[in-house]
C-alpha cells in the first residue's frame, strides 16, 4: 500500500501525470474546436453564397457536428477487398496523430506549453511534412484508381509548397533569431512580423493553404475528377479520423501562422491594458481569425489547375522566397539589425 | 361497265355499281355510317354526299346508282361544307360522353368528327334524350347516342332473319327498338355490335373492360363451330378480352355467331394450370409433371397394347391429334377415334366426310336438301349465308328431320328417318328438284351420321346421290356439316380404329367391361365414363375441368385455342392456322408438347422437338394439311353399307330438342357465364313460353 | 509595360481582395434561405405534385374509367382497370399509379375530362419503401379528399387560362 501511494507521488510518476493532463488540456480542446470548426466553416460559407447553413440541430446549429460525428460513427467501416488492410487501417491514425503530436511545441501563453524545445520550428516542420505519409499510405493502400491519383497529386503538392515554407520560415527564423517558438513569439514584441516581412506572411499563408490541402489548393480532392481524393475509399471512423486530422492541421497551420507572424499569445498592441486578457484568449483570436481566413477564401475561390498550383509553388513561390530570403538577410546585416 | 371521272381520275365500275363504290375504286375516300357493303342501301345518313356535275345539290352517292360519263367531285367546298353540316346535325343529339363510351377510340362517329367535322358546336339547346332498350344478355344500349344510321335494322332483317328491330316515329323522336323489349333472339345478334357506328349498341360482356388501344390483335380462327371462322383475337396482358370476325368471303364473310364471339370468358375459369392425381381415397389431388407421368407409365406398362385406347376431343388440334396418333401407333394400340359422339364418317375416302362444296358453294346452289342438319345452330353463320341466297336468288331447300325454325322458309319431309327410303325408291318432289337443278346440294347433318343405323343412311344418300347426278364435273353437291373444330383434321390425319381398332362407343364399351384397360383422353369431354371398371385407368389431358377431367385418374394440363399455335381443318378441308393469343395458365402446356414430353417419359419418344419439325412430319404424312386456306373437294366414293333403318326421328345434332344448347357444346362454353346467361335469356324463355 | 502591370498586379493579389471583398458583402446580406420544413416558398396553382383523385361535392368519386390519362401517360406509369358498377355505371375497379415511374408532366391531368385526376400541391411525400409509392386507387382517393379545398381553389385560379 505504501509502496504504491510512495510510487504514485514519486516525481517521475507526478511529471509523467502532469504531461498527460497537459496533453489532454490542449487534446481535448482541440478536438471540440474541429467539430465546431467544421461547423463554423459550413455555417460560414453558407453566409457568404447567401444561406443559412446548418441551424436546425440544436439552437442556432450547435449540435450540429455532434449529429455528424454519430452518424459517421453509426455507419459500416468497409474495408476494400483488395485493399492493404493494415497500411489502409494505418493511414488514417497515422494523419490524425501527426497532426495532434505538433501541437507539443507551440506556446499558448507564456511558458505555456508542453515541450518548450529549442528547436520547435524544426520540429513543427518536420511533423507537417510527415502529413504526406498518411495521404500517400491511404492512397496506396486503397489499391483504387482515384485515391491513388489524389495521392500523387497531394504528395507532389505538399512537397512543392514545403519548400517555399521552408524559405518563408528561414526569414522568420532570421528576424527572430531563435529556433525556439516561444523565443519567436517574444521577438514579436515591438512589432508583429507580418508587418515587416508582410510578403512573406502571404506566401506562408497561401502555403499553408496548399500544405492543408484547402481550397483553392484542393486538387487531391477535387470531387469533379478525383470524386474524393485518397480517401474514396473510407467511410465511418476511419473518414472521421482523416477529417479530424484534415481540419486539426488546420488549425495547428493557423496556430503556426499566428505564432510567427501574428505574434502568438501578444496583444495587438504592447499596451498594458490589453494584458489584462490572457494571453492564451489572444492567441485563440488570432486562430479564429487566421481559420476565418481559411473558410473566407475557400468561399471565394475557385479551384486551382494542377499544371497552375505546379506553376504557382516552383515558379513564383520559391524564386520570391529565395529572393526574399537573401533581401531580408542582406537588409538585417547591412543595417544591423540582426538579433542578438 | 361504266365509265366516270371521279376527282379528274377515270374510273371504270361493274353495272349498278353505287358512285360511293365507284369512289372507292378511284381510291377517295367518302364518309359513312348507314352504308355497308353486306346491307341493303339505306341513304338515310347522307355523310356520304359528294358533288356530281350538272347537279345543283350534291348527291348522296351510297344511293347514286353510277352512270356513263359521270363527273364525281369530292373534295369541293361544297362537298366539305356539306359533310360539315351532316356532322352537325348528327351531333346535335349526339351525347359527348366519348369518355364512358365502349365505342371510344374505335368509333366511326368520333373519327369522322375529327376529319370532317366542325371544331366547335354551335349548338345551345337541351339534347334529346332517348330512353335504353333491353337487347338481352348480350347487347347492351344507350339509345341517345343512336345516330339512326338502321344498320342494325337491316342486319337483323336481311342478315340475321330476326325482324324483331325496327324503328319506331319519325324525325326527332324517332328511336330504334325492339317492339317489345326482348333479346334479340339470334345466333348472330352480337354483329350488330360491330355494324353500329357509334356507341349505341356495345357488347354487354365486354363493358368497360378495355379500350381499343390497349388492346393487341391476333388473326386466328374460331373452334366454336366447324366452320372455321376467321375472327381477330383481341387480348391484354395474358387476357382475351374479346372476339370480333375478320373479313372472309369464302368463309364468314363479315359475321360470327355468338358463341364464338362470347364464349371467350370460359377461357379463365375453371382452368386445369397443373397435373392431377387420384389418390388412394379417390379425389384428385396436385401433383407434378414426374408423378403424373410416372402414374402414367405405370399404368401403360401394365397394359397389353391391344388394352390400350385413345379418344381426341372436338377442339384438339391438328398438332396433338397427330402426336398422339403416332404415340399410340408406337405403343401399338389400334384403338383411337376422333369421333366422340360416335359418328361413322370417315373410313370411305375424304369425299365422304367434306363439305365438298364448299361453303362459298352455297352461293351457286339452286336445291339444297339438308338431312339431319340444323344450320341455324350447327354452323349460324353459314344458316345466315343460305338465307341471303334464299332471299336472293329463290333456292328451294328441302328438309328431312324435326322443325326448327332456320330464319327462312324450307319445305318440310318430316322426321322420319325412314322417309329416305322412300324417296330413293319411289322419288317424290325432292327427287325432282335435285335432277333438275343445275348445282344440287345435299347436306348431310351430324344428327344423321350419329344413329346407329348411319351406315344405312349413308348408303341412301349414296344411291341418291347416283340418281340425281349429285356429283357433276365441276360440282359436288354431297356433304358433310361438321359441328367439331377438330374433326375434319382428325378424319384427314387417320386418327380412326385401325385394324381390328375399336371406335369410341365400343371403347367406351371395352373400358366398362374391362378388355381396354387405358385410356388417353384427349380432351374429349363428350363420352360418358361414368360406368367404367375400376381397374381401368383414364388420363384425361386438356384445359378445363369438365366432365373428362372430373372421370380421369390422370389429369395433364393442356392449353385452350387460344393459346397455342394450331392447325384446323374445316368442314370443307380448308386447313387454316389459329394463332397463340395468350399464354397457357400456370404448368398447363401446349398439347402436342405434352404429348411429346410423355413419350420420352414411357419411352416411346416421338421424334420432334418443336413445332415445325412437327408440321413438317405431319404435312409429309398428310400431303392435304400442307395445302392451307383452300376448301377441298373429293370424288364422292362408295359411301356406308346396306342396314336397315330404324323408324326413329332424326332430330338435331345442336339446338332445338337436340337437349344439346347452341351456346353450350364445348368446355369453354359450358365455362362461360355469358353463355350461361344467353341459355337462360333465349332457350328457357322459350321452354317457359313453349310450355304457357 | 502591360505585362509589368499584369505582374503587378497580381503580386498584389488585387483581384483575389476583390473576390475577397464580395464574399464578405455577401456574408452581411440578409439571406434567401427559407427554413424550409417550417417555412415554405409560393406554389404556383399550376404546381404538380402528389396525384390525387377527386370527388364530387356529393361524395360520388369522378373518374369514370375512360383511361385517357392511362394511354397519354408518357411514362406509363398508370394502370386502370374497369368493370360496370352495380348501378351500371363506368367506374375503375383498379386506379394505380407507379409513383416512382410518374414524371410529372401533368399529362394525365390536362387528359382527363372530368377534372378527376389532378397533381396536387402536395410534394412532401416521401417515403422509406418504393411499396408506399406503389399508388392505388384507395390512396388516391384519400388524397383527393385531403387537398381537395386546396386542388379546387387552384382549378378555379388557373380556370381561366384553360
Amino acid at each position: 500500500m505504501e509502496m504504491i501511494v510512495n510510487f504514485l507521488t514519486s516525481p517521475a510518476v507526478i511529471a509523467l501525470a502532469w504531461i498527460v493532463i497537459k496533453i489532454f488540456a490542449v487534446i481535448v480542446p482541440l478536438l471540440i474546436a474541429v467539430a465546431y470548426l467544421t461547423l463554423a466553416e459550413r455555417r460560414v460559407i453558407g453566409l457568404m453564397q447567401l444561406r443559412k447553413g446548418p441551424n436546425i440541430v440544436g439552437p442556432f446549429g450547435l449540435f450540429q457536428p455532434f449529429a455528424d460525428a454519430l452518424k459517421l460513427l453509426s455507419k459500416e467501416t468497409i474495408l476494400p477487398s483488395g485493399a492493404s488492410k493494415t497500411v489502409f487501417v494505418i493511414a488514417p491514425m497515422l494523419t490524425f496523430v501527426l497532426s495532434l503530436v505538433a501541437w507539443a511545441v507551440i506556446p499558448f501563453g507564456e511558458g505555456m506549453v508542453i515541450a518548450d524545445v529549442n528547436i520547435g520550428i524544426l520540429y513543427l516542420f518536420a511533423i507537417s511534412s510527415l502529413g504526406v505519409y498518411g495521404v500517400i499510405m491511404a492512397g496506396w493502400a486503397s489499391n483504387s484508381k482515384y485515391p491513388f491519383l489524389g495521392a500523387m497529386r497531394s504528395a507532389a503538392q505538399m512537397i512543392s509548397y514545403e519548400v517555399s515554407l521552408g524559405l518563408v520560415i528561414i526569414t522568420v527564423i532570421m528576424a527572430a533569431g531563435a529556433l525556439n517558438l516561444t523565443d519567436i513569439v517574444m521577438a514579436q514584441k515591438e512589432m508583429w512580423f507580418c508587418i515587416p516581412l508582410f510578403p512573406m506572411f502571404v506566401i506562408f499563408f497561401i502555403s499553408t493553404l496548399a500544405e492543408t490541402n484547402r481550397a483553392p489548393f484542393d486538387l487531391p480532392e477535387g470531387e469533379s475528377e478525383l470524386v474524393a481524393g485518397y480517401f474514396v475509399e473510407y467511410s465511418s471512423m476511419s473518414f472521421a479520423l482523416f477529417f479530424l486530422g484534415e481540419y486539426a492541421n488546420m488549425i495547428l497551420m493557423s496556430g503556426m501562422t499566428a505564432t510567427l507572424f501574428l505574434g502568438g499569445w501578444l496583444p495587438p498592441f504592447d499596451w498594458p491594458v490589453l494584458y489584462l486578457i490572457p494571453g492564451v484568449v489572444w492567441f485563440i483570436l488570432k486562430i479564429a481569425l487566421v481559420l476565418f481566413m481559411f473558410i473566407w477564401i475557400r468561399a471565394t475561390t475557385p479551384r486551382y489547375r494542377y499544371d497552375q498550383l505546379m506553376r504557382l509553388g516552383w515558379k513564383v513561390f520559391l524564386p520570391f522566397t529565395l529572393i526574399f530570403v537573401v533581401l531580408t538577410g542582406g537588409i538585417l546585416l547591412g543595417f544591423g539589425l540582426l538579433p542578438q | 361497265m361504266i365509265t366516270l371521272t371521279i376527282d379528274g381520275i377515270e374510273v371504270e365500275v361493274e353495272e349498278g355499281a353505287s358512285v360511293l363504290q365507284a369512289c372507292e375504286a378511284a381510291g377517295k375516300e367518302v364518309p359513312r355510317f348507314c352504308y355497308h357493303e353486306r346491307l341493303s342501301i339505306a341513304g338515310n345518313c347522307r355523310m356520304c354526299l359528294v358533288e356530281m356535275e350538272r347537279s345543283p345539290k350534291p348527291v348522296a352517292s351510297c344511293a347514286m346508282p353510277a352512270g356513263n360519263g359521270m363527273v364525281i367531285k369530292t373534295d369541293t367546298p361544297m362537298v366539305k361544307k356539306a359533310r360539315e353540316g351532316v356532322m352537325e346535325f348528327m351531333l346535335i343529339n349526339h351525347p359527348l360522353d366519348c369518355p364512358i363510351c365502349d365505342q371510344g377510340g374505335e368509333c366511326d362517329l368520333q373519327d369522322q368528327a375529327m376529319g370532317y367535322g366542325m371544331a366547335d358546336s354551335r349548338y345551345q339547346e337541351p339534347k334529346r334524350t332517348v330512353e335504353n332498350k333491353e337487347m338481352g344478355p348480350l347487347i347492351s344500349t344507350i339509345m341517345t347516342r343512336c345516330i339512326h344510321c338502321t344498320r342494325c335494322v337491316r342486319f337483323a332483317t336481311e342478315v340475321a332473319g330476326v325482324p324483331e328491330l325496327g324503328a319506331i316515329g319519325r324525325g326527332e323522336t324517332m328511336e330504334i327498338t325492339t317492339y317489345l323489349e326482348k333479346a334479340l333472339a339470334s345466333e348472330l345478334s352480337g354483329n350488330v355490335v360491330d355494324l353500329c357506328p357509334v356507341g349505341a349498341l356495345t357488347s354487354r360482356p365486354y363493358a368497360f373492360q378495355a379500350r381499343s388501344w390497349e388492346l393487341s390483335h391476333t388473326s386466328s380462327i374460331d373452334v366454336m363451330d366447324a366452320l372455321g371462322s376467321h375472327i381477330r383475337v383481341d387480348s391484354r396482358g395474358n387476357q382475351v378480352m374479346r372476339v370480333l370476325p375478320r373479313n372472309n368471303d369464302d368463309v364468314n364473310e363479315e359475321w360470327i355467331s355468338d358463341k364464338t364471339r362470347h364464349a371467350i370468358d370460359g377461357l379463365r375459369t375453371p382452368r386445369i394450370d397443373r397435373p392431377y392425381l387420384r389418390n388412394a381415397k379417390g379425389r384428385l389431388e396436385e401433383a407434378s409433371w414426374d408423378e403424373a407421368f410416372t402414374a402414367i407409365k405405370k399404368a401403360i406398362g401394365k397394359a397389353k397394347p391391344d388394352e390400350i385406347a385413345s379418344i381426341a376431343g372436338d377442339l384438339c388440334d391438328a398438332e396433338a391429334m397427330f402426336a398422339l396418333s403416332q404415340l399410340m401407333d408406337k405403343i401399338g394400340s389400334p384403338h383411337k377415334d376422333c369421333r366422340q359422339d360416335g359418328s361413322v364418317v370417315g373410313q370411305q375416302g375424304e369425299g365422304s366426310y367434306l363439305f365438298n362444296s364448299s361453303i362459298a358453294g352455297i352461293d351457286d346452289a339452286d336445291v339444297i336438301f339438308l338431312i339431319g342438319a340444323n344450320p341455324r345452330h350447327e354452323a349460324a353463320v353459314m344458316n345466315a349465308r343460305i338465307r341471303q341466297n334464299y332471299f336472293n336468288r329463290d333456292v328451294k331447300i328441302f328438309r328431312l328431320g324435326a322443325e326448327v325454325d332456320l330464319t327462312y322458309p324450307v319445305t318440310e319431309l318430316g322426321d322420319d328417318a325412314r322417309l329416305l327410303e322412300k324417296l330413293v325408291d319411289k322419288g317424290g318432289p325432292v327427287v325432282t328438284a335435285l335432277k333438275r337443278a343445275k348445282r344440287p346440294m345435299i347436306i348431310l347433318g351430324q344428327a344423321a351420321l350419329r344413329r346407329k343405323d348411319s351406315m344405312g343412311l349413308l348408303d341412301l344418300v349414296g344411291q341418291l346421290a347416283k340418281q340425281v347426278d349429285l356429283v357433276k364435273k365441276d360440282w359436288n353437291g354431297f356433304n358433310v356439316l361438321h359441328t367439331a373444330a377438330a374433326r375434319v383434321a382428325g378424319l384427314m390425319l387417320n386418327f380412326l380404329p385401325g385394324k381390328g381398332g375399336k371406335p369410341t362407343m365400343e371403347i367406351v364399351a371395352g373400358l366398362e367391361k374391362g378388355n381396354i384397360k387405358v385410356l388417353y383422353n384427349l380432351g374429349a369431354d363428350e363420352v360418358d365414363l361414368s360406368q367404367r371398371a375400376d381397374k381401368s385407368f383414364v388420363i384425361y389431358q386438356g384445359s378445363h375441368g369438365d366432365r373428362g377431367a372430373s372421370q380421369a385418374d390422370v389429369v395433364l394440363p393442356g392449353a385452350a385455342w387460344s393459346e397455342k399455335d394450331g392447325i384446323y381443318v374445316n368442314t370443307e378441308g380448308r386447313v387454316q392456322y389459329a394463332s397463340r393469343v395468350t399464354f397457357p395458365p400456370g404448368d398447363a402446356r401446349e398439347d402436342w408438347a405434352i404429348i411429346r414430353a410423355l413419350s420420352a417419359a414411357i419411352g416411346q419418344t416421338l421424334g420432334y422437338d418443336d413445332l415445325s419439325s412437327l408440321r413438317q412430319t405431319m404435312t409429309a404424312a398428310v400431303p392435304t394439311l400442307a395445302v392451307t386456306d383452300q376448301p377441298q373437294s373429293a370424288k364422292l366414293g362408295k359411301i356406308g353399307r346396306r342396314q336397315a333403318i330404324t323408324a326413329s326421328p332424326m332430330g338435331h345434332a345442336i339446338g332445338a330438342g337436340s337437349g344439346v344448347s347452341f351456346y353450350m357444346t364445348c368446355p369453354i362454353s359450358r365455362a362461360s357465364v355469358t353463355m350461361a346467361e344467353c341459355v337462360k335469356a333465349f332457350e328457357l324463355n322459350d321452354k317457359a313460353e313453349a310450355a304457357e | 509595360m502591360s505585362t509589368f502591370v499584369t505582374a503587378i498586379r497580381s503580386f498584389l493579389l488585387l483581384e483575389v481582395l476583390k473576390g475577397l471583398g464580395l464574399t464578405l458583402k455577401y456574408f452581411f446580406k440578409p439571406k434567401v434561405t427559407l427554413n424550409y420544413p417550417y417555412e415554405k416558398g409560393y406554389l404556383s396553382p399550376r404546381f404538380r405534385g402528389e396525384h390525387a383523385l377527386r370527388r364530387y361535392p356529393n361524395g360520388e368519386e369522378r373518374c369514370i374509367a375512360c383511361k385517357l390519362c392511362e394511354a397519354i401517360c408518357p411514362a406509363q406509369a398508370i394502370t386502370i382497370e374497369s368493370e360496370p358498377r352495380s348501378d351500371g355505371s363506368r367506374r375503375t375497379t383498379r386506379y394505380d399509379i407507379d409513383m416512382t415511374k410518374c414524371i410529372y408532366c401533368g399529362f394525365c391531368q390536362e387528359a382527363c375530362p372530368v377534372d378527376a385526376i389532378v397533381e396536387g400541391p402536395n410534394f412532401e411525400f416521401a417515403a422509406e419503401t418504393r411499396e408506399e409509392l406503389y399508388y392505388d386507387k384507395e390512396k388516391l382517393l384519400s388524397n383527393g379528399d385531403r387537398w381537395e379545398g386546396e386542388i379546387a381553389r387552384n382549378l378555379a385560379a388557373d380556370a381561366r387560362f384553360r
